[in-house]
């Protein structure tokens, strides 16, 4: 069993409730960055341009900490 | 929607600094928007990968679809997007401090339901997360090897092997081998190879 119960699942067959999914934010994100820890954004893509405009050089807001989720 | 709640939900919107938060607000209300016209919208690509895993990888655009036979009329997109304060269009929108782009059709292989998310202005369709593994496990392979969307599919493999989001693994299975993707291969091995990481089970392995 690969189950880890105390984080709501995003479910397939009906919807995820906005609180459940807050509540899961933080322990999606521990798992993400157990297998990928050094993930960030891409350097570049077809719309860098506009993106680096809107966020001060940027390609988006900076992402909320862990620890603050 | 009457104004006054749009203008509320924008506030809210373009207050929101966390990425994530503010473009799943925006996914809501402008999903709510344009379904009150009878099209339905679907989050795609890394920004649904994004809602799913909260790996901190998307930028600061959301990707959407329709996924009703017909989108709206170039003028009606407009004027509605003119609701709330947009700039550009017709298929891309400065809005809230972010980007909006609607890709077109959304392109689904996958026989398992949308995700949905109860967001504040109400639901929030996400591209099914078979589809997004096994198109995003392409991505990594081809035309060239991209270590970032690699990274991005062992994220989704690794929330779905932990039950933090459904995934229905035969789909995984069957929508690899369509003449779309032809890439089951690859996926069973980064499968696997997430599930070695984690110490788990690999659900796509015949004894799984």
């Amino acid at each position: 069993m690969n189950s880890n119960s105390k984080t709501p699942c995003i479910p397939l067959d009906k919807a995820i409730s906005w609180e459940d999914w807050l509540r899961g934010r933080r322990a999606r994100r521990e798992t993400s960055k157990l297998v990928a820890p050094g993930t960030a954004r891409r350097n570049s893509s077809s719309k860098d341009r506009r993106l680096r405009k809107l966020f001060g050089g940027e390609r988006g807001l900076p992402f909320t900490p862990t620890e603050k989720l | 929607m009457d104004s006054q709640v749009i203008q509320k939900g924008l506030a809210d919107i373009s207050a929101e600094q966390d990425p994530t938060l503010k473009s799943l607000k925006l996914a809501s209300l402008c999903s709510a928007l344009w379904r009150e016209r009878g099209v339905e919208l679907v989050v795609v690509g890394g920004s649904a990968i994004e809602f799913l895993t909260d790996g901190a990888y998307a930028s600061g655009d959301l990707d959407m679809c329709h996924t009703t036979g017909a989108t709206l009329p170039i003028r009606d997109r407009q004027e509605l997007m003119g609701l709330l304060g947009a700039k550009g269009g017709p298929r891309n929108w400065q809005v809230a401090g972010m980007f909006l782009d609607l890709l077109g059709p959304a392109e689904s292989f996958a026989r398992t339901p949308y995700r949905r998310l109860e967001g504040p202005c109400g639901p929030v369709f996400i591209m099914k997360a078979e589809d997004l593994l096994v198109e995003r496990i392409l991505i990594s392979v081809y035309p060239q090897a991209d270590q970032t969307a690699r990274d991005c599919a062992k994220m989704l493999i690794a929330v779905a092997l932990r039950e933090q989001v459904a995934m229905n693994w035969s789909e995984v299975r069957r929508v690899a081998q369509l003449p779309e993707y032809r890439n089951l291969k690859e996926c069973e091995d980064l499968v696997q190879q997430v599930a070695d990481e984690l110490k788990l089970k690999n659900p796509m392995h015949p004894a799984g």
